[in-house]
C-alpha cells in the first residue's frame, strides 16, 4: 500500500486509479486505493476483526485473573465464610471492570469514527440534559414566576440562559473566576432591571432571589466543593477538629444557656437541627435561612435562660457551642459556597449576613481555639485533646450535668425506679407485717376463746328433775284423787 | 464574595434610604449593647427585635435625607478578638466603645482601631471613639482630654456618653449618620473618593458631656 502511494506521484496509470477490488469504480488513496463502497466494507471487516480480538484478549485476561484468584484461594486453605464473601465481592468488581471494557468496545463498533467516540465521551454540551427532579421543578417555578413580568421576564430568562450556557464553558476555570462571573451576572441583571426595565427595587430583590435560586440549583453540582479546591480537605480538617473537641463543656465557653430547662434544651436541639440542615440546601439563600433559623433558636434559648434578650457577647459563644455539638457536615464547603455564590448584598448587610458572619467567626474561633480561650491550663488542654482524660470523669457527681439528654433522662428514670423499688419493698414488708398481724390476731382470738372455753367449760348437766311444764302431761296426775265428778242430786 | 468593594452596598434604589453598616466594637461590659439598646428603644418608631439584641436596623432621619443604619453588635470578650475582623468586612462605620472607668478598655479600643485599619482603607468608613459610662464620673480613669487627643491624632470622631442616663446616645448615632451622608456627597462630587478625606473630630457635639 505504501509502495503504491509512493509510486502515485511518479506514474499514474488508469488501473492505479481504479478501485483495488476491481469493482470498476475509481479508488481513492485516502481510502487506501479502494472506492468508497469497497472501503467501507473493508474497513468494517477490519474493525470487526479488531473488536473480536480485543474481546478475546479481555476475556482471556479475565480468565487468567480468575484462575490466579482461584489458585491463591486454594493455597490459603478452607476460606471462612466472610472471606469467601469478600472474594465474591472482588470478583464482582473484576467483572464490572471487564464489562466496562466491553461497553467501550461495543460503543466503538456502533459509532463510526474516532472523533464521534470522543464526542460521546465528552459531557453533554446541553445543560438541559442533566436534569433532576429538583432542577425541573425549580425551572418550572422560575418560568412561571417570570411570566408575571411579561417582557422583562422574557429578557431575564434569556439572560440567565445565556449566562448558564456561558458558565458551562467556564467549568475549567478556577472556582474564584466562576464566582466572579456569577457575581458580575447578579450585578448586571439587577442593574439592567433597574435602568432598562424600570422595575421597582422591592421587585428587583424578589426577582434576584428567584434568579439566584434558579441558577444556583443548576450550577450547584459543579461549583459546590469543586475538586479543584481544597474545600473537602478543609471540611475534613474542621470535622476532625470538632470531634477532638468533644469534651468542651458549656461552662468552659461561658455559654449562658441552661440545658436543664426542658424548653431550653429543646431549642438547643432545634438550633443544631437547623445548622445541620444547611448542608441539604442547594441555594445559598436557603442555606443562609437555615443559619438564621438556628440563630433565632439560640437567641430564644439564651432569653429563656437569662430572662433578658441576648447580646452579641452571649450569642457568639452559644453559636460556637452549637457548632461544636452539631458538627455540621461539610461546614467549610458550605461557607465557601455561600461566600462565592450568594448575592453579595445579602452577606455584607442584612440579618442573614450578620448571622452568617457570626458563623464564620465561630468556625474561625474553633480552628484557633486553645487552652487560654477555654480558661484551661495548657496541660489540661493537651490531655483532653489527646483523649487521655475527659473533664467529665473528674466530676464527683454520678453523672455530669452536660451529658447527653437521653443519658440524663435515663439516670433520672433509674433514680425514680430505685425509689419506686424501695417503696415497693416497704409496701411488701408492711403487707407481710399486716398479714402476720392478722394471723396473730386470729390466733390470739382463737386462743383467748379457747382459754375462756377451758376456764368455763360448758357443763351440760343431766336433766335430774325436770320441771313439769304446766301444759306437760301431768305425770303426778295419777297420784292425785280423781277430779270431782259433778253429781246431780234429785231434789 | 468576589472582592466587591466593601464601602458601597450594592444596588441602591433611589427612593429607598441608603443602608449603612455600623459595627460596634469594644471589650466586654463596656456597654456596647446597652448603648445601642438605649438608642433603639427610646425611639418609638423603631421596632425592637423580638429575639436577641445583637442586630438592629434603624432609619436615621436627618432632615433632608435619611439613612438606614444596620447596627452589628460584636462579642467583646478578649478571646474572640482574633476572629472579630470578620465583622468589619463591608462596614461603613464603626463605634469604638470604651468604659471611662476602665483604662484597659481604652487601650483595648486602640487595639481595635489597629485591627480595623487593617480591614478598612484609611479614609474609608467613619470611625467614632465613644467613652461610655459618664454617669460614673467619680471613678473615671480615662480623662476626656485623653480620649479626645487619641481621637484627634487618629482622625476619629469622639464623644462621651452615658447609656444609663441616656446622655448623648442618639447624638452618637446621628453624628455618624451625618458624617456618612456628608462623605457620600463629597465622594459623588469628586469623581473618585479620595483617601485624603480628613475627618476632624467635630467639636460641637462634645461640648455637653465634658461638664464633669
Amino acid at each position: 500500500m505504501s509502495l503504491k502511494s509512493e509510486r502515485r506521484g511518479i506514474h499514474v496509470d488508469q488501473s492505479e486509479l481504479l478501485c483495488k477490488k476491481g469493482c470498476g469504480y475509481y479508488g481513492n488513496p485516502a481510502w487506501q486505493g479502494f472506492c468508497s463502497k469497497c472501503w467501507r466494507e473493508e474497513y468494517h471487516r477490519a474493525r470487526q476483526k479488531q473488536i473480536q480480538e480485543d474481546w478475546e484478549l479481555a476475556e482471556r485476561l479475565q480468565r487468567e485473573e480468575e484462575e490466579a484468584f482461584a489458585s491463591s484461594q486454594s493455597s490459603q486453605g478452607a476460606p471462612s465464610l466472610t472471606f469467601s464473601k469478600f472474594e465474591e465481592k472482588k470478583t464482582n468488581e473484576k467483572t464490572r471492570k471487564v464489562t466496562t471494557v466491553k461497553k467501550f468496545f461495543s460503543a466503538s463498533s456502533r459509532v463510526g469514527s474516532k472523533k464521534e467516540i470522543q464526542e460521546a465521551k465528552a459531557p453533554s454540551p446541553s445543560i438541559n440534559r442533566q436534569t433532576s427532579i429538583e432542577t425541573d421543578r425549580v425551572s418550572k417555578e422560575f418560568i412561571e414566576f417570570l411570566k408575571t413580568f411579561h417582557k422583562t421576564g422574557q429578557e431575564i430568562y434569556k439572560q440567565t440562559k445565556v449566562f448558564l450556557e456561558g458558565m458551562h464553558y467556564k467549568r475549567d476555570l478556577s472556582i474564584e473566576e466562576q464566582s466572579e462571573c456569577t457575581q458580575d451576572f447578579y450585578q448586571n441583571v439587577a442593574e439592567r432591571m433597574q435602568t432598562r426595565g424600570k422595575v421597582p427595587p422591592e421587585r428587583v430583590e424578589k426577582i434576584m432571589d428567584q434568579i439566584e435560586k434558579y441558577i444556583m440549583t443548576r450550577l450547584y453540582k459543579h461549583v459546590f466543593c469543586p475538586e479543584t479546591t481544597d474545600d473537602e480537605k478543609k471540611d475534613l480538617a474542621i470535622q476532625k477538629r470538632i470531634r477532638a473537641l468533644h469534651w468542651v463543656t458549656p461552662q468552659m465557653l461561658c455559654v449562658p444557656v441552661n440545658e436543664e430547662i426542658p424548653e431550653v434544651s429543646d431549642m438547643v436541639v432545634k438550633a443544631i437541627t437547623d445548622i445541620i440542615e444547611m448542608d441539604s440546601k442547594r441555594v445559598p439563600r436557603d442555606k443562609l435561612a437555615c443559619i438564621t433559623r438556628c440563630s433565632k433558636h439560640i437567641f430564644n434559648a439564651i432569653k429563656v435562660t437569662k430572662r433578658e434578650p441576648a447580646s452579641a457577647d452571649d450569642f457568639l459563644p452559644t453559636l460556637i457551642y452549637i457548632v461544636l455539638k452539631g458538627n455540621p457536615p461539610r461546614l467549610q464547603s458550605n461557607i465557601q459556597y455561600i461566600t462565592r455564590f450568594c448575592n453579595p448584598s445579602r452577606l455584607m448587610t442584612g440579618e442573614d449576613g450578620y448571622y452568617f458572619t457570626n458563623l464564620c467567626c465561630a468556625v474561625a474561633f474553633i480552628e484557633k481555639l486553645d487552652a487560654q480561650s477555654l480558661n484551661l491550663s495548657q496541660e489540661d488542654f493537651d490531655r483532653y485533646m489527646s483523649g487521655q482524660t475527659s473533664p467529665r470523669k473528674q466530676e464527683p457527681e454520678g453523672w455530669s450535668p452536660d451529658a447527653c439528654l437521653g443519658v440524663k433522662q435515663m439516670y433520672k428514670n433509674l433514680d425514680l425506679l430505685s425509689q419506686l423499688n424501695e417503696r415497693q419493698e416497704r409496701i411488701m414488708n408492711e403487707a407481710k407485717k399486716l398479714e402476720k398481724d392478722l394471723i396473730d390476731w386470729t390466733d390470739g382470738i382463737a386462743k383467748e376463746v379457747q382459754d375462756i372455753v377451758e376456764k368455763y367449760p360448758l357443763e351440760i348437766k343431766p336433766q335430774s328433775q325436770p320441771l313439769a311444764a304446766i301444759d306437760s302431761e301431768n305425770v303426778e296426775n295419777d297420784k292425785l284423787p280423781p277430779p270431782l265428778q259433778p253429781q246431780v242430786y234429785a231434789g | 464574595m468576589a472582592q466587591t468593594d466593601g464601602l458601597t452596598p450594592p444596588r441602591e434604589a433611589p427612593g429607598q434610604p441608603r443602608v449603612s453598616k455600623l459595627v460596634l466594637l469594644g471589650s466586654g461590659s463596656v456597654g456596647k449593647s446597652s448603648l445601642v439598646l438605649r438608642y433603639v428603644k427610646d425611639d418609638f418608631k423603631s421596632v425592637l427585635p423580638t429575639v436577641g439584641c445583637a442586630f438592629f436596623t434603624k432609619v436615621v432621619d436627618l432632615g433632608a435625607s435619611s439613612l438606614k443604619l444596620e447596627i452589628w453588635d460584636t462579642a467583646g470578650q478578649e478571646k474572640y478578638h482574633s476572629v472579630c475582623h470578620l465583622y468589619f468586612r463591608g462596614a461603613n462605620a464603626a463605634l469604638l466603645v470604651y468604659d471611662i472607668t476602665r483604662k484597659d478598655s481604652f487601650h483595648k479600643a486602640q487595639q481595635w482601631l489597629a485591627d480595623l485599619e487593617k480591614e478598612l482603607h484609611p479614609g474609608e468608613g467613619v470611625v467614632m471613639l465613644v467613652g461610655n459610662k459618664t454617669d460614673l464620673g467619680e471613678q473615671r480613669e480615662v480623662t476626656f482630654q485623653e480620649g479626645k487627643e487619641f481621637a484627634e491624632s487618629n482622625k476619629l470622631l469622639f464623644m462621651e456618653t452615658s447609656a444609663k442616663l441616656n446622655l448623648q446616645v442618639s447624638e452618637v448615632f446621628s453624628t455618624v449618620a451625618q458624617e456618612l451622608l456628608q462623605r457620600e456627597a463629597r465622594q459623588s462630587h469628586s469623581a473618585q473618593g479620595e483617601a485624603a478625606v480628613v475627618l476632624n473630630a467635630s467639636p460641637a457635639p462634645q461640648a455637653k458631656c465634658c461638664a464633669r
